[in-house]
C-alpha cells in the first residue's frame, strides 16, 4: 500500500459565516488520478486552494507529503492549475515558465530545457515567445497546465482543466494526464463526469461542504446486482422497458433520460446479460448507440438511490 | 534541491528588475523619468547653481536664502548637488509611490501570484519584490546622480572628487529615505485590490493620519511621536541638512521600514491568494 500523499482531518472552512467545507476528512494515495466532483459552490475550489496553500482553513489539519500546504519542502513536488489564474501579461510564456523552473531550483540550462519540454507536452512549442494576450482561451489553459508540469511534480492539482476547451484540446489534456499518471498523481476537479469516468478510479464527492469517497470499480463488483447502461437511437421507451423486463435476471429497467436505459440484473441468473440485451435489440430491429457496464458516473454520484 | 529563501528572494528581485528594464511598461516609465530629470538638470539645477555660486559668499545672498527657507542650499560645497538634493527629496518619494503601488495586488487579482506561491514562500515573494523595487530605485537614483556629476564636471573638472563624495552621501541618504515608502506600498499592495487603491491609501495615510495625530496631540502631546511612523516624516528636516549630515536622521526611515515590512509580511501571510 502506498503512503498517503494527502491527509485531511476535520478540515473546515467558511466565508463570512457560510460553510464551504464542513469537517472533511480523507486521505489520498499516490497512483491513479482522483476526481473531485460536486455541484457549483460545493467547496471544490476552496478545498484545492487550501491544499495548494493559497488560503488557510478555519480549522482542521492538512498535510501533503507530510508537510503543511505552502511549505517550501513542497516546491517542485506539488503543482497545480488554479482555476482562472492567468500568467503575467508583461512577459512571454517562455520567460515565465523559465522563471518558474528557476524558482523550483533548476539551473539555467535545465530551466531552458524544461520550458521547451513542458510546452512541447501541451503542443505549444510555437508560443514560447508569445505574450499571454496572444493566446486563445484553450492555448492559455494549456500554457497554465504547462507550468504545472515543470519539474515533473509528484502531485498535480487541476481545477477545471478542460473547462471551456474544444474537444480536440480536451483530448490533448486527457492524453497528458494518462501519460503522466504512472509517475504523477493527479487530483482533477471537474464537472465533466464523462471525462472523470475515463480517467479516474477514485472519486471524491463534495456536496454542501461534506465529502464522500467512491471507488469506481469496487462499488460495481461487490454488489449482488449489476447494472448496464444502454443508449438507444430514438425509440419507444415503454416498448423497450417492457421487452427488457421480460428477460430472465433483469430486476429493473429505468429510463432516466431520453433514449437512455439503466438495466439492473442479477449476474448469477444471467452472467452475460450484455449479449442477451444485444440479441434482444437485434431481434426487435432497434438501433443502439452504446452499451456499457455499470451506471454512468453521473447516475452513481448524483442519482443513486433517488 | 529546493533553493533557499535568499536564492528565491534574489530570483524574484531579478525578475522585478527585468519587469522594469525589459518590458514595455517599464521602458515607458524610464522614458518619462529620463525626460523629467532632463528638465530638472538643464533648467533648475544648471541655472540655480550659477546663481547660488554667486550668492554663496555674500551676506545678502545668505539672508535671502535663509528667508525663503532654502538656507541649507548654501551648505553644499557644490550647489548643483544641493539643488539636486532638494528636488530629489520631493520627486523620488512620489515616483516610488507610483512605481511600487503594484507590488502584488494586480498579480493577486489575476491569479499570477498562485503560480509563484506554488514554488516560493510568501515571505520570499514579498521581500523579493520589495528588493526588486528598491534596486530599481537605487539604479534610477544612481543614473540621475551620475548625470548631475557629469554636469558638474562639464562646468569644472576639479570638482569631480568632491562631487563623487557628496553624491555618495546623497545616494545613501536617498535610498534610505525611500525604504519606508516602498515598504508602505508593499504593505498596502498586499492589502488592497489595485495599484490605484494603494496610491489612494498612501495619500490618505500622509494627509489624514498626520492631521488626525496633530489634532489628538493637541490634547495629549505624547501622541505627536506617532508621526514618526508616517513615511517621509523626517523629510522636511532632512532637506535642511547637507552632504554626510543627511545620514543623521537615517534611523527614522530604517525604523519605519522595519515596522512596515513586518506589517506587510504579516498581511501577505494571512492573505488568501
Amino acid at each position: 500500500m502506498n503512503a498517503p500523499i494527502i491527509k485531511c482531518h476535520n478540515l473546515s472552512h467558511s466565508y463570512s459565516g457560510k460553510t464551504a467545507l464542513s469537517n472533511i476528512s480523507f486521505t489520498c494515495e499516490s497512483g491513479e488520478p482522483i476526481g473531485l466532483v460536486g455541484p457549483n459552490g460545493a467547496g471544490k475550489s476552496t478545498l484545492l486552494n487550501i491544499l495548494c496553500g493559497f488560503m488557510r482553513s478555519v480549522s482542521g489539519d492538512v498535510t501533503l507529503f507530510g508537510h503543511k500546504p505552502g511549505a517550501s519542502a513542497l516546491s517542485g513536488r506539488v503543482s497545480a492549475l488554479p482555476q482562472d489564474a492567468q500568467l503575467d501579461p508583461a512577459f512571454s510564456i517562455g520567460e515565465q515558465l523559465y522563471f518558474y523552473a528557476r524558482l523550483q531550483g533548476l539551473s539555467t540550462p535545465q530551466a531552458k530545457h524544461e520550458t521547451s519540454r513542458v510546452l512541447e507536452a501541451v503542443a505549444l512549442k510555437d508560443v514560447l515567445k508569445e505574450k499571454p494576450s496572444a493566446l486563445s482561451h484553450g492555448m492559455a489553459k494549456r500554457a497554465a497546465i504547462a507550468q504545472a508540469l515543470i519539474g515533473k511534480p509528484k502531485l498535480i492539482l487541476l481545477d477545471e482543466p478542460t473547462a471551456g476547451l474544444d474537444p480536440v484540446n480536451m483530448r490533448k489534456i486527457r492524453t497528458i494526464i494518462t501519460e503522466l499518471s504512472p509517475v504523477t498523481t493527479f487530483i482533477i476537479s471537474s464537472h465533466d463526469l464523462a471525462e472523470l469516468g475515463r480517467l479516474c478510479q477514485q472519486i471524491l464527492l463534495l456536496d454542501k461542504g461534506i465529502m464522500s469517497t467512491m471507488q469506481l470499480n469496487a462499488s460495481e463488483n461487490n454488489k449482488p446486482t449489476r447494472f448496464l447502461t444502454l443508449q438507444m437511437e430514438p425509440c419507444s421507451a415503454p416498448d423497450v422497458q417492457a421487452k427488457f423486463n421480460n428477460i430472465a435476471g433483469i430486476s429493473r429497467v429505468s429510463n432516466p433520460q431520453k433514449n437512455e436505459f439503466i438495466i439492473e440484473y442479477n449476474p448469477e441468473i444471467q452472467p452475460s446479460m450484455d449479449l442477451t440485451i444485444i440479441t434482444c435489440i437485434n431481434d426487435n430491429n432497434w438501433q443502439y448507440r452504446q452499451l456499457s457496464q455499470g451506471k454512468t458516473l453521473e447516475e452513481k454520484l448524483f442519482f443513486d438511490g433517488k | 534541491m529546493i533553493p533557499s529563501f535568499l536564492k528565491h528572494t534574489s530570483l524574484i528581485c531579478q525578475f522585478e528588475l527585468k519587469r522594469f528594464f525589459a518590458t514595455r511598461k517599464g521602458l515607458l516609465y524610464m522614458i518619462t523619468f529620463a525626460f523629467i530629470w532632463y528638465l530638472i538638470l538643464f533648467y533648475p539645477i544648471r541655472f540655480s547653481s550659477d546663481f547660488l555660486g554667486q550668492q554663496q559668499n555674500t551676506p545678502e545672498g545668505n539672508s535671502f536664502f535663509q528667508f525663503i527657507g532654502f538656507g541649507s542650499l548654501l551648505n553644499w560645497r557644490i550647489p548643483e548637488l544641493g539643488v539636486y538634493w532638494h528636488f530629489s527629496l520631493v520627486i523620488f518619494p512620489l515616483l516610488t509611490v507610483v512605481t511600487s503601488a503594484d507590488q502584488t495586488c494586480s498579480d493577486r487579482n489575476r491569479g499570477t501570484l498562485r503560480f509563484v506561491c506554488l514554488r516560493v514562500s510568501r515571505g520570499s515573494l514579498f521581500f523579493g519584490r520589495f528588493s526588486g523595487i528598491m534596486l530599481t530605485q537605487a539604479i534610477l537614483i544612481l543614473a540621475s546622480l551620475l548625470s548631475t556629476v557629469a554636469l558638474i564636471a562639464f562646468r569644472d573638472t576639479t570638482l569631480l572628487s568632491v562631487a563623487f563624495n557628496s553624491a555618495s552621501a546623497i545616494f545613501l541618504s536617498l535610498v534610505i529615505a525611500l525604504l519606508p515608502f516602498t515598504a508602505m506600498m508593499a504593505a498596502l499592495s498586499a492589502t488592497v485590490q489595485s495599484a490605484r487603491q494603494a496610491t489612494s491609501w498612501a495619500i490618505l495615510i500622509w494627509t489624514f493620519l498626520a492631521w488626525i495625530i496633530s489634532i489628538f496631540s493637541a490634547y495629549l502631546p505624547a501622541l505627536n511621536s506617532l508621526k514618526l511612523l508616517i513615511p517621509g516624516y523626517q523629510i522636511s528636516n532632512l532637506s535642511q541638512l547637507a552632504e554626510w549630515q543627511t545620514l543623521q536622521l537615517a534611523y527614522i526611515p530604517l525604523l519605519q521600514t522595519i515596522i512596515l515590512l513586518s506589517i506587510g509580511r504579516w498581511i501577505i501571510h494571512r492573505q488568501s491568494l
